[in-house]
């Protein structure tokens, strides 16, 4: 199993002014699998996500995506980041390009694509994400769940071979969290690793192929979908589904 | 006195006053005020009366008889190439200052130390010191450091544009602080060059922030530019002391000057808006 | 070129009655101007008649029209319209105080319409006279808030001051535009008064500064 992980995590430690909010995280995922990590609110999983990302720098371990390592050279950050595409809770789309633009932006300042080629890129994309007729509108003229979709299409533009998804649904109004879940069971189902900090239990438990249950800056129950919601062991665990349910 | 209805930032007349809505009662008419004299119009009156009296008073009436407005229909063409050479002046000055001012911006962005502090102390030096003291020691004082000489305009231009660049620095800072957080972030997370983070992602959104203080500080040194006039640059200022000097007629050549000075301020601030809405991102 | 400190040292005293006027006439025209502006402000705040538009004519008409012109104008013109003698003395000072009016105006319009409508119109509920609504609610809180505009408005009294030179005011720049004149020693002069500005003025932009972080924490 190792052998194929696309992200390995040995024992990352992530300090902010002497607190610790990763205590030696070991994690590996491989190519194609999909995880999902749940927890309480403050228990590192953004962090966990950031530091794969190379957002923010790690205190101590390492971590290994796509054969380049961590913590490295501003080469090795930049190799990943292209690697790795990453979907925020808040969009963070640019809000004075159009849609077009936004998502075309990146393969041409990064990997270097011709204007056409990226354009095309960014038709067919949105087109998948199912937002083809808005792509000459500004990111503000959306709704909060065209606008995630749009972010989605972005980080694909990069052709990433790992997607990050920190809470996508958690700023946007219920009745958008479901074609947002959509776009991300149909990336799934296509075969791209994902990992996916999300308090929408129902879509881990349909999508995952593992799931972590993150408290406390560290992992404490990892498991398949069925033994993870089975699980009585931890009791940390218990109270956390007792209260999402 | 009752400074109510000024004080409350809402129509006058409006039934949550106690006090109005017993007016509107007594009126018979909601909605439809009808003239009515009350304390506000009176205190406005017998004051603005009052200052209006004491400044009539003063003036030498017998003087005002005698001024003329000819003289303007014989100097408007100088006054405007003044004029015209103010807004080149203070516009090239101020150019330079942003593109300077963005610059130090950036740099102080960066995790450099010794350049913070320098930046820092740079910006400082300028923003509290007067420009009169900046002028004469640029002029006067800087060619016997350097052993090179500066023409008068070029003292000047180089006055308003170091002045400029230090408010610049300040107001492209709190520009590009002002880009959330998250602007940066994803950018990085796409893996996009500095390069392009900075122009296309941080820099284009920090400069529409920017518009409204760059303005002010246009139009104060648009104003501030008139000081130029005592090495005689030849912008507005100079050409009207020349004229009111040469006709000794300062009034009508004073006052013509700040007039020019007024409608240039009212035409930036109509430019400045109309960039605004030109660089509004639809919503 | 070396930095020659005795011209100063021996023009120490002429500089310091610079200083001294300088000081004089920034404080003068700040207390006069804080009157101009409240009277500009009253104006403002009763939003009709003819206290309002003189108002509105007066602070459109000084914001938009340069200092030094304000200042030329005064010594030029104000002989000749007023029939009377007008020392450079008094035509500073006049346009000084005119020009700090003018921008105080609309610093204490800001602190007063600051002051949350809640919490004038509880005053007026538990029925205090309008006077006292003024004096114990309104302007104890536009006050603070109007601390550090203030602070801005006398750094920018003082620099606005070294244009009475211009007028032939023996202030600090007049004083070292005399002297290095004579000995030619322009950088050393120069230099000197503007750290001595830089020391008037740095204090209290760092004072308002300090004033406007703590309201901003304040308000969070
Ligand atoms: N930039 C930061 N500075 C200081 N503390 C931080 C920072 N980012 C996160 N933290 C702290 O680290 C802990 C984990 O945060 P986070 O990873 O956002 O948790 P989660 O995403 O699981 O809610 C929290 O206690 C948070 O306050
Ligand atoms: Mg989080």
């Amino acid at each position: 199993m190792a052998a194929e992980a696309i992200i390995t995590c040995e024992g990352v430690v992530k300090r902010f002014r002497g607190f610790v909010a990763l205590k030696g995280v070991d994690l590996a995922v491989r190519a194609g699998e999909v995880v999902c990590i749940v927890g309480p609110s403050g228990g590192g999983k953004s962090t966990l996500l950031r530091t794969i990302n190379a957002l923010e720098s790690i205190d101590g371990g390492s971590i290994t995506v796509d054969g380049r390592r961590l913590p490295g050279s501003g080469r090795d950050v930049r190799h990943i980041r292209r690697e790795v595409g990453m979907v925020f809770q808040s969009f963070n789309l640019f809000p004075h390009m159009t849609v077009r633009r936004n998502v075309a932006l990146a393969p041409m300042r990064a990997r270097k694509l011709g204007a056409a080629e990226a354009n095309a890129r960014a038709e067919r994309l949105l087109a998948r994400v199912g937002i083809a007729e808005q792509i000459d509108k500004y990111p503000d003229q959306l709704s909060g769940g065209q606008q995630q979709r749009v972010a989605i299409a972005r980080a694909l533009a990069m052709e990433p071979r790992v997607m990050l998804f920190d809470e996508p649904t958690s700023a946007l109004d219920p009745e958008m969290v479901k074609e947002v879940l959509e776009v991300m069971r149909e990336l799934a189902g296509s075969g791209m690793t994902m990992l996916v900090v999300t308090h929408e239990l129902a879509f881990a438990r349909e999508v995952a192929d593992r799931i972590l249950f993150m408290v406390e800056g560290a992992i404490a129950v990892a498991a398949p979908p069925k033994e993870f919601f089975a699980n009585t062991a931890d009791a940390r665990l218990a109270s956390f589904l007792s209260k999402m349910l | 006195m009752d400074l109510r209805p000024a004080l409350t930032a809402r129509p006058p007349r409006s039934a949550a006053d106690g006090h109005a809505a017993t007016v509107t009662a007594t009126d018979g008419a909601p909605g439809r005020r009808r003239l009515r004299i009350d304390g506000t119009d009176v205190v406005s009156f017998v004051l603005g009366a009052a200052i209006l009296v004491a400044v009539a008073s003063a003036i030498k009436w017998s003087f005002v008889a005698t001024l003329d407005p000819g003289v303007l229909l014989q100097y408007w063409r100088p006054l405007l190439r003044g004029a015209l050479t103010t807004l080149a002046i203070t516009g090239a000055a101020l150019a330079v200052g942003l593109a300077v001012g963005i610059l130090l911006a950036v740099l102080q962005q960066l995790p450099i130390g010794p350049a913070r502090w320098l930046i820092l102390v740079y910006v400082e030096v300028w923003r509290n010191t007067p420009l009169i003291v900046q002028l004469f020691w640029i002029h006067f004082g800087l060619p016997l450091l350097t052993g090179i000489s500066t023409t008068a305009f070029a003292s000047g231009f180089l006055a308003l544009a170091l002045q400029s660049s230090a408010y610049l620095a300040d107001i492209a800072r709190a520009g590009i602080q002002a880009v959330p957080r998250g602007q940066w972030e994803a950018a990085r997370a796409l893996g996009l060059p500095a390069v392009s983070l900075w122009g296309e992602i941080v820099l284009p959104q920090a400069l529409r922030v920017m518009i409204p203080p760059f303005t002010n500080l246009a139009l104060s040194f648009l104003n501030g530019s008139a000081l130029l006039g005592l090495l005689q640059v030849g912008e507005l200022m100079t050409a009207a002391t020349r004229i009111s000097d040469y006709t000794f007629k300062p009034i009508e050549v004073m006052s013509a000057a700040g007039l020019l000075y007024l409608l240039l301020n009212l035409a930036i601030g109509r430019a400045a808006q109309g960039l605004e809405r030109l660089t509004a991102v639809p919503r | 070129m070396h930095f020659d400190t005795s011209v100063i040292a021996q023009n120490l005293p002429l500089l310091a009655r610079g200083l001294e006027l300088t000081l004089l006439l920034v404080a003068a025209s700040l207390i006069l101007g804080t009157a101009f502006g409240a009277l500009a402000c009253v104006g403002k705040l009763l939003g009709r008649g003819l206290l309002y538009w003189i108002a509105v004519g007066y602070i459109a008409l000084l914001r938009g029209v340069p200092e030094l012109i304000v200042m030329f104008w005064i010594y030029y013109c104000g002989p000749l319209l007023l029939g009377a003698r007008l020392s450079s003395f008094a035509a500073a000072l006049a346009a000084m105080s005119l020009y700090a009016g003018a921008y105080l105006a609309e610093i204490f319009r800001a602190g007063v319409l600051a002051v949350p409508r809640g919490h004038v119109e509880a005053a007026r509920a538990l029925g205090l006279a309008e006077p006292f609504v003024w004096l114990d609610i309104i302007l104890p809180q536009a006050l603070r808030t109007m601390i550090p505009a203030f602070i801005g408005v006398v750094t920018i009294i003082v620099k606005v001051s070294g244009l009475a030179s211009a007028i032939g005011v023996a202030e600090l720049v007049y004083e070292a535009t005399i002297v290095s004149g004579q000995s030619y020693r322009y950088f050393e002069l120069f230099t000197a008064v503007g750290a001595c500005y830089f020391a008037l003025i740095f204090p209290l932009s760092l004072l308002a500064q300090r004033y406007e972080a703590a309201r901003a924490r304040r308000l969070r």
